[in-house]
């Protein structure tokens, strides 16, 4: 989960690093009372959780309650990156007399720590113009890393001076916070210093791992915020199913919907992905995709099968498994029949193909047996002799609504 | 022979006294792979499934000579239980939880890697030698029908297309030497140059077979390991996921992404660096056992 930037400063407060001043504001007034109360220049931020704000015009540097006021007139209620606008930072800007950047991030099975001396925006750029000003370190898990090890580091990347010593402890101190939070990156960048050489944490980026959050009750309940990571974007369809999803425990469901018109409950991530580009190459277009891990509990798997049949674009579903290993067959088809039973989708006209192998099979051919239209694969169809039916049924399908 | 388990393997099952654990130790005893212990914390000193279970790895090692382990148990608890096994000298670690957090695997993984023992997973549904030794969920209740002997091995990146696989050789009238679901999850225990590199020193594996996908470097660095020619061995590869260049990614989130992860680990940049070095890329299933027909 991307954290907004109030929150991943908030957290990050607390841990005692200092960052400039700010608040959140909800309406043109409170952005106009925060920049009054701030004094100076202040910078009004859209919180979203993206990145590339700058460039989109969702950060405002201005002075005064007057022009904040305008700001924030203008970027309420605007999308930004897929992200209606609702709520604003207004932050003091800090007399920067030096930008570096600080990141930690994954790289395989490493934690990977990045720092520059040359920080700001083109952090990417300066990567690749000027690869040497960027120093990378895999951090060894079970080893310590100390301050001094980032303070070598930082010499490396070309700092000096009295700020070492300094840039060493923070280092030390946020990948601690970066363990703590369950970090999947934590991005300072600009990573600054003011006149006095005193370091201030300015912009920051943090996405925390989902998988974590069992751990973390401080962030469970923005999971579900509708701001959260392609919040926006996401359809009530998708929201239905994520939030069964996460407020339910058992092996995960996913569901995003796409422009084409067959529903895929395809489950196993790579016979899931295979089976999608197969559809792609028989001449099909999916109308969602979705990964199912191994024994969802029956009402997430309904969940899913409802948001597809819900889907309007929606003309014909391939339920395609590959060998089930570890869950029961007749789970499966029994939460489509029950989701069949809610929806108006008579698969006698919706074209149904099963491809379900596994335990349990027996009985989940009798149930699906009992609504008249299913097509139940033999155990001998591979995978693509799904993908082809269900690709030639759709366009039959659409051929004869097409003429009547 | 075969790679990393046969039937002189010792397994203990970790979390034997949940219900998966349970579910697979079942099928996998009926199997034939012999199971010498569970472990379940607070339950030692029970039978499950006739196995005796412990209240620790260490005393199923001391007491059963257990020197593979399989792990089911949650994601908040599966850092300390493959640490446990890694400490008492299990030589093959099988986690088969999945969705396990990032830093709680990268730790996981190191430990086992200082261990030398080779942790399979995590999110794998499991390994088999067929006719010797099953670990996981693998085939289900249909092992020996899916799995068939023979002399291919099979490295996946998911679990379920392992039954893709093997069926389609078994079709084709090969068999596996060994078929491993390596893990899904985005960090797992060794990487799938490291699985083929085993393939590669094993006298009864002729070629290599495996199944990737987007993201992750395995099959970069499988690529990588081709070209230095430390792999000899035909190796087929199938990489699905192609679909996903045709929608548009998100917006990235800051700039880290772009300057630790590979540029381009979308399906096509797999094969194209596979190909280029040297493995032979299926554009389906079907084309598998064609092209081990043609190399073998």
């Amino acid at each position: 989960m991307r954290l907004t930037e109030d929150r991943a400063k908030a957290w990050l407060r607390q841990r005692g690093f200092s960052l400039p001043q700010g608040g959140v504001a909800t309406t043109p007034d409170e952005a106009a009372d925060l920049a009054a109360e701030l004094g100076g220049g202040v910078a009004v931020k859209a919180l979203i959780p993206t990145g590339r704000r700058g460039k989109a015009g969702a950060i405002r540097l201005l002075e005064g309650r007057e022009a904040a006021h305008q700001a924030a007139q203008d970027l309420l209620g605007q999308e930004v990156n897929g992200h209606l606008v609702r709520r604003l930072y207004v932050e003091a800007q800090v007399a920067i007399a030096d930008e570096m950047y600080l990141g930690f991030g994954f790289s395989g099975r490493l934690p990977k720590l990045v720092i520059s001396s040359l920080g700001g925006v083109d952090i990417e750029q300066t990567f690749e113009q000027d690869p040497e000003a960027i120093v990378s370190h895999d951090i060894e898990p079970l080893t310590d890393f100390a301050p001094w090890h980032a303070v070598a580091l930082w010499e490396e990347a070309g700092a000096q001076g009295p700020l070492l010593a300094k840039l060493g402890r923070l280092t030390h101190g946020l990948l601690a916070a970066f363990r703590a939070a369950d970090g999947i990156t934590l991005e300072i960048n600009p990573l600054a210093a003011d006149s006095d050489g005193n370091l201030h944490l300015v912009g920051t980026m943090m996405e925390i791992d989902d998988n974590a959050l069992f751990r973390h009750p401080e962030w469970s309940a923005d999971a579900l915020a509708p701001d959260d990571e392609g919040g926006e974007a996401a359809n009530q369809r998708e929201r239905k199913v994520r939030e069964i999803d996460k407020s339910v425990p058992g092996g995960a469901v996913r569901y995003s919907e796409l422009d084409g018109d067959i529903g895929l409950f395809v489950a196993g991530g790579g016979a899931g992905l295979l089976q999608h580009d197969m559809i792609i190459a028989a001449g099909g277009r999916p109308a969602n995709h979705t990964d199912i891990s191994p024994g969802p509990t029956p009402d997430k798997m309904k969940a899913v099968f409802d948001a597809i049949f819900e889907n309007p674009r929606t003309k014909a579903l391939l339920v395609g498994f590959n060998h089930l290993q570890m869950a029961p067959a007749d789970r499966v088809i029994e939460a489509l029949v029950a989701s069949l039973g809610d929806n108006p989708v008579d698969p006698r006209s919706f074209p149904i193909v099963v491809r379900v192998f596994g335990p349990a099979e027996k009985e989940a051919r009798e149930l699906a047996a009992l609504v008249p239209g299913i097509h139940y694969l033999p155990r001998s169809a591979s995978l693509k002799d799904g993908v082809d039916l269900i690709v030639e049924l759709s366009q039959a399908a659409k051929a004869r609504e097409a003429t009547s | 022979m075969s790679i990393l388990i046969d039937g002189d393997s010792r397994v203990v099952v970790q979390g034997i006294t949940g219900f998966q654990g349970r579910f697979d130790t079942k099928y996998c005893l009926q199997y034939g792979t012999r199971i010498v212990a569970g472990v379940t914390p607070g339950r030692g000193g029970e039978e499950i499934e006739g196995v005796p279970v412990y209240n620790t790895v260490q005393a199923a090692v001391d007491k059963e000579g257990a020197d593979v382990a399989v792990i089911y148990v949650p994601a908040a608890a599966v850092r300390d239980a493959v640490m446990e096994a890694a400490e008492a000298g299990v030589r093959v670690i099988l986690a088969t939880t999945e969705n396990v957090p990032r830093h709680d695997a990268a730790a996981a993984v190191a430990a086992t890697r200082r261990a030398a023992s080779w942790l399979v997973g995590f999110n794998t549904n499991g390994m088999v030698t067929p006719g010797q030794c099953r670990l996981g969920g693998i085939g289900g209740d249909r092992t020996e029908d899916i799995y068939v002997p023979g002399r291919i091995g099979v490295c996946s990146r998911s679990g379920g297309m392992s039954a893709e696989l093997a069926v389609t050789l078994r079709d084709a009238g090969r068999g596996v030497s060994t078929c491993v679901s390596m893990g899904g999850d985005p960090i797992t225990g060794r990487t799938m140059d490291e699985f083929a590199g085993l393939f590669e020193a094993d006298p009864e594996s002729d070629a290599i077979v495996v199944f990737g996908e987007p993201g992750s470097e395995n099959e970069q660095r499988l690529a990588a390991a081709l070209a230095a020619g430390k792999i000899k061995k035909p190796v087929v590869a199938l990489i699905a996921g192609e679909f996903q260049e045709q929608y548009p990614a998100g917006v990235s989130f800051g700039h880290m992404a772009a300057m630790i992860s590979s540029p381009d680990d979308s399906a096509s940049a797999k094969r194209r660096v596979l190909a280029e070095a040297g493995a032979h890329i299926a554009a389906s299933l079907a084309d598998i056992p064609r092209l081990l027909d043609e190399v073998l």
